[in-house]
């Protein structure tokens, strides 16, 4: 089988891409070698059009509307953090990430260890050549690298908070769990304005190991997200990862999971709604790299207003995953006449004994389920509103329980009240 | 029914058989005579389902040692549906579900199978269908299961009334039923029965591999045969049950540390 | 019971693999805007005909051959095919007994008797061998009720005007690389034309087959039923074993109108190549229905077991209210082939409806692809579609490979996408043979339990014979 797309001929940068090369500072720090072959990288490699497939429905205008240069951060209020959560800044100074007293089983890694592991997860699943992680090799100052041993008491909740400032926020995470390691992640990546929050996290997961990894993103519609995640997961460990995502002009969340060599659990549930000219695009990728390997993923969108949803999930299944056990549901919501969803599955089996099974559906909201809400007195616009809550909440209950101050479903449905005007048209319509 | 000049079906000698590198039958040997009913009890893993799959032909378990006559003809060389079309029946414990080949069409192709073996003549469908409809009354089943795929979507009963309703088309000379209670609540339990004992007759035999007392209650067996590791251990008549019944199978264990400790000494 | 004793199954000889021994009228080899003129010509057909054609032929020098699908295959040289060939034969014959005998008796050997006493009863036949269509049977009695059935050439003579009202605007000259060069040099094909009202009396069947070793094959089908009226057409294919490719770049339009319906039919078996992939047909075929009217319905069903490359995308374009569109479709795969094969339903109109259902069944070193696009519009309020992709490994070097692509832009609109993967496990083959059913019997039956709801679409007259070309795929010695 040969590879998607065809090599670009003459390869080169755009002005967006060249812009940003050009305001930043020399490469110089802890990642001066990998920021260098970023750069190197952007200046031979244009940011993606919708002429390479896999960029097809995936608009870049929201960032080349955002200045090219690195994002000064101002600080910004946070809520306070949950029992039982260990918060760390992704988006402070280099000291942030000095000098800390980390909970018992993290360690950060020390800098040879760092320089043998750190690409290691990309170059697996494919992605280190990939725009969107060229772009962070580029500007990312640092790096969060943590060595995870044992059970993690503390959830480890990682804060991006972009802010209203102009510019890219690089944020970059290594995660090494060793066997039987246990640890909970919750990453929150949080824009008031016109910027973009680049991230690129590995994981590796020894044999055993266990990690649960909720992303929530909570942006503007002048924001970007661009979130790539590499996993490696080792026999009998377990991947789950919970994504929700709304309010930005543009995000697209690529997770890459390879089972080196399967006989490994993986689950992958993603929420992604999007409004006014919004776009929300979520790539996956799961490579069974062995037999045994189990896969649970379901993906959830919401398109209203003129915004526009795109799922493509890829699941292959090579000669040596017998066995294997993969299920992927894509269940999408589409709101008004002007929004648009994209949703493709991509099965490629080559083992005879295996059970992979798919499915996608795209509605409005259920008629028969408004009506029974309305037949017991609950209005329409109401009815409506519990129903999208019950769509939603299926995927955040899943979230770690350190999402609750940061009221995730609040988020969510907020960015269905206001925004498009449209859409309260149509409400005042109903109200009537 | 035992008559100790009716003619010998089914003669199974120092029977060895493995799965995969486990050895699970080490020398079992069995004779069953026309009109005869046999049951085989033990505990689980005691043998008694291998018994049963290898002498269906299951391509997962190997022959090792020993040998089978069917009617004095060597039954092991034979391929799986030449056992059944020369009337060899297993009732499975768990029957397979086959997705979208239809119930009726799959039993007319196996009884025409059977009868050309037999030197009849091929029903057409609508001979057929006569047979079927007459037949469906020993189980008392619904005919809105032969319009459904094989086994598809039943229920554990209407599985085991479908393993009978085949074994009252194919008219197997020898029948073996395994663990065909399971599962099973009384009432069908009852017709599964009440099917099993219409079709048992002087010139067949059937051979029940059983956990429980109460299958034996309703079919009543001429020969009980105890089983463990491999070999059947003891053989009496239905008092045998009886007894397993109320003592249990401890005291299987204590036999069968005897003769294996002497057998690995010697 | 090792999946492999299944593949073994899988390896049946194909056995329409013969030549017919018959002086063929050829032009030389290679393509350019004298040889569109000269199939034009030869052909002597009116100028709005070669117009088309050298628009196609024009738009086609400026395409690029596509390569999105990811297929191996060796690039064909254009200038290496030879774009027209003919059984030497002065015309076409008003009767059948002036036909060359050899042709009949290729026919009938290949299961499609054309003479009067042998024919189907209730099957009008449209035999095309190599690029030309050599007898009709029953135009006369479909001509009774305002049938045309006939080949493409001879409506281009006798029907201009219909022609020229169709040809084209489904599938148009430049859609994609292999439509604008069929479009510039196709040579026959059939055509149906159904007038308004009329349930067209017999199913209607076109049997190609290739018999040249070096020439292209190009036909055109275009099947029209106007108001209310209904037709069901089925189309057979079969060739010669050669040990190099032949390509057959076919176009299909269909058209219906205001209350119509029509029922397309393929069972395809062009010749395959050899276990290890060396010879076969490319089949990059593009076919098209565009549901014009309101409440037509157009409905393809498809068993594709041959061809050493299938690239064909059957679809319906539903424009007018309430259409509905239909893709049943069931492709095995074998030894080295490839087959990359689904529908489009585009929702346009209101109300629309779409079902698919597709079986692909892969053995042997062979990659089997669904591929599928369901797309509502911003006009389909309350268009409904349901999709079914189900797959069937044998031996565990088989690729299955699927891809449904979903677009709505309509929130009225119901899409609903269901796949599942499954083998033949040993436990159900045992289960089979304890009853008595052979190894054979057993993978056979399976297989087409599996197609089942495929084959129940198939008219009445060739469902049998669909189900006859899966077992002989899947006869042979077992091991």
């Amino acid at each position: 089988m040969t590879a998607m797309g065809t090599p670009v001929a003459v390869a080169s940068s755009d002005p967006w891409s060249q812009a940003l090369l050009s305001s930043l500072a020399p490469a110089a720090g802890p990642l001066e070698a990998v920021q260098r072959r970023g750069r190197a990288g952007l200046t031979h490699q244009a940011m993606p059009s919708r002429r390479a497939e896999a960029w097809r429905f995936t608009d870049t205008a929201v960032i080349q509307a955002i200045a090219p240069q690195l994002l000064q951060p101002a600080p910004e209020a946070l809520p306070a953090c949950g029992e039982g959560v260990w918060r760390l800044r992704l988006d402070g100074g280099e000291e942030a990430l000095a000098d800390q007293a980390w909970p018992a089983g993290l360690t950060p890694l020390p800098g040879p260890d760092l320089e043998l592991a750190l690409g290691q997860t990309l170059a697996d699943t494919g992605g280190r050549e990939h725009w969107p992680v060229l772009l962070n090799k580029a500007t990312a100052p640092r790096v969060l690298a943590l060595r995870v041993r044992g059970e993690v008491a503390p959830t480890l909740e990682l804060v991006s908070e972009a802010g209203a400032g102009p510019g890219v926020l690089p944020v970059r995470v290594l995660l090494l769990l060793e066997e039987q390691a246990r640890l909970t992640v919750l990453q929150v990546h949080r824009s008031g304005g016109a910027n973009l929050t680049s991230v690129v996290v590995e994981a590796r997961l020894g044999r055993g190991a266990h990690l649960s990894h909720g992303v929530l993103a909570q942006g503007h519609p002048e924001a970007a997200l661009l979130a790539h995640l590499a996993v490696v997961q080792h026999p009998d460990s377990n991947f789950d990862q919970v994504s929700t995502a709304a309010g930005w002009g543009l995000v697209r969340v690529e997770p890459r999971v390879l089972q080196s060599e399967g006989s490994a659990a993986t689950s992958l549930l993603g929420l992604q709604a999007v409004r006014g000219q919004q776009l929300a695009d979520t790539h996956s990728q799961v490579r069974f790299g062995g037999p045994d390997g189990t896969l649970e993923q379901g993906h959830r969108a919401i398109a209203d207003g003129a915004g526009r949803s795109v799922f493509n999930g890829a699941v292959q299944v090579p000669q040596a995953a017998q066995r294997t056990n993969a299920s992927q549901l894509s269940r999408n919501l589409l709101l008004s006449d002007r929004a648009r969803i994209d949703t493709k599955p991509e099965l490629e089996i080559v083992a005879d004994d295996v059970r992979c099974a798919h499915g996608a559906t795209v509605s409005r909201l259920q008629q028969d389920e408004l009506f029974y809400l309305q037949s017991r007195g609950i209005g329409v616009d109401q009815a409506a509103r519990l129903l999208l809550r019950g769509f939603c909440a299926e995927v955040l209950a899943a979230l770690p329980a350190a999402a609750a101050p940061w009221q995730p479903l609040e988020h969510l449905l907020d960015q269905e009240e206001t925004g498009d005007p449209e859409g309260t048209g149509d409400q005042e319509e109903t109200g009537r | 029914m035992i008559r100790s000049d009716a003619p010998i079906l089914l003669e199974i000698r120092d029977l060895h058989a493995r799965v995969e590198d486990q050895p699970i039958l080490r020398g079992v040997n069995l004779t069953l005579r026309a009109g005869e009913i046999h049951a085989v009890m033990g505990r689980n893993g005691s043998g008694k389902s291998t018994l049963s799959k290898v002498l269906a032909g299951h391509p997962a378990y190997t022959v090792t040692s020993g040998s089978v006559l069917y009617r004095g003809a060597d039954l092991l060389a034979l391929e799986p549906e030449q056992r059944a079309r020369i009337g060899l029946f297993l009732g499975f414990q768990y029957p397979v579900e086959i997705p979208g080949v239809s119930n009726l069409e799959f039993l007319r192709v196996a009884t025409n199978a059977r009868r050309q073996e037999q030197g009849l003549e091929e029903l057409d469908t609508f001979a057929f269908d006569d047979l079927v409809q007459e037949r469906l009354r020993v189980v008392q089943m619904d005919p809105a299961f032969l319009e459904r795929s094989v086994n598809q979507g039943f229920s554990g009963g209407e599985k085991k009334r479908n393993e009978i309703l085949q074994m009252a088309l194919l008219e197997p000379l020898v029948a073996i039923l395994d663990e065909t209670d399971s599962g099973l609540d009384i009432d069908a339990l009852r017709i599964v029965a009440g099917g099993v004992n219409q079709l048992a007759g002087p010139d067949t035999s059937t051979l029940l591999i059983t956990h429980y007392q109460r299958l034996l209650d309703a079919i009543v067996p001429d020969f009980v045969h105890v089983m463990a590791a491999g070999r059947i251990l003891r053989t009496g008549g239905k008092d045998l049950a009886l007894e397993l019944e109320e003592r249990g199978y401890d005291w299987v264990d204590a036999e069968l540390a005897q003769p294996l400790a002497g057998a690995e000494v010697g | 019971m090792s999946s492999a004793t299944v593949g073994d199954l899988v390896s049946q000889p194909y056995k329409y693999g013969f030549i017919t021994e018959i002086e063929t009228e050829k032009i030389a080899k290679g393509l350019s805007e004298d040889v569109v003129r000269l199939i034009s010509a030869k052909k002597e057909e009116p100028p709005f005909l070669l117009d088309f054609r050298l628009r196609a032929y024009r738009h086609w020098l400026t395409m690029q051959e596509p390569d999105w699908a990811a297929l191996g295959y060796p690039p064909i040289d254009y200038q290496e095919l030879i774009y027209y060939a003919a059984p030497r034969q002065q015309q076409k014959k008003a009767s059948l007994d002036e036909v060359d005998p050899a042709l009949l008796e290729t026919f009938e050997k290949l299961g499609i008797p054309l003479s009067e006493q042998k024919r189907l009863s209730n099957v009008a036949v449209d035999a095309v061998f190599d690029s030309v269509s050599i007898a009709t049977t029953y135009k006369e009695k479909l001509a009774e009720d305002g049938v045309i059935f006939c080949s493409i050439s001879e409506a281009v003579k006798e029907h201009p005007e219909l022609v020229e009202r169709y040809l084209g605007t489904v599938v148009p000259a430049n859609d994609n690389f292999f439509a604008a060069l069929n479009s510039a040099v196709f040579s026959d094909g059939s055509f149906v034309f159904i007038p308004k009202g009329v349930a067209c009396p017999m199913e209607l069947s076109t049997y190609f087959r290739i018999n040249s070793g070096d020439t292209g094959q190009f036909e055109r089908t275009l099947i029209v039923a106007e108001e209310a009226a209904t037709v069901s057409y089925l189309e057979g294919c079969t060739a010669p074993m050669f040990d190099t490719n032949q390509l057959h770049a076919a176009v299909v339009e269909l058209v219906a109108l205001d209350d119509a319906s029509i029922k397309y039919s393929t069972v395809q078996n062009w010749y395959a190549g050899d276990e290890n992939g060396v010879g076969g047909i490319y089949n990059f075929v593009t076919k098209r229905g565009q549901c014009r009217g309101a409440r037509s319905k157009i409905s393809w069903t498809q068993v594709e077991t041959g061809s050493a490359i299938t690239w064909k995308y059957p679809s319906c374009v539903l424009q007018g209210a309430d259409s509905v569109g239909e893709f049943y479709s069931v492709a095995l795969t074998n030894h080295r082939q490839q087959a990359d094969t689904g529908t489009k339903m585009i929702h346009v109109g209101p109300r629309t409806r779409s079902t698919i259902v597709s079986k692909g069944i892969s053995a042997g070193h062979s990659s089997n692809s669904y591929r599928g696009l369901v797309q509502v519009g911003p006009k389909a309020v309350g268009a409904r579609n349901y999709s079914q992709c189900d797959s069937m490994l044998i031996g565990d070097r088989a690729a299955a490979n699927t891809y449904p692509y979903i677009r709505s832009q309509q929130p009225d609109a119901n899409i609903e996408h269901e796949a599942s993967t499954c083998r033949i496990s040993a436990d159900q083959l045992f289960y089979l043979q304890s009853r008595g059913i052979g190894f054979e019997a057993a993978v056979s039956m399976m297989v087409s339990g599996f197609c089942r709801d495929v084959f129940n679409q198939l008219p009445m007259e060739f469902a049998a014979e669909a189900d006859k070309l899966l077992s002989l795929k899947l006869e042979g010695s077992v091991g």
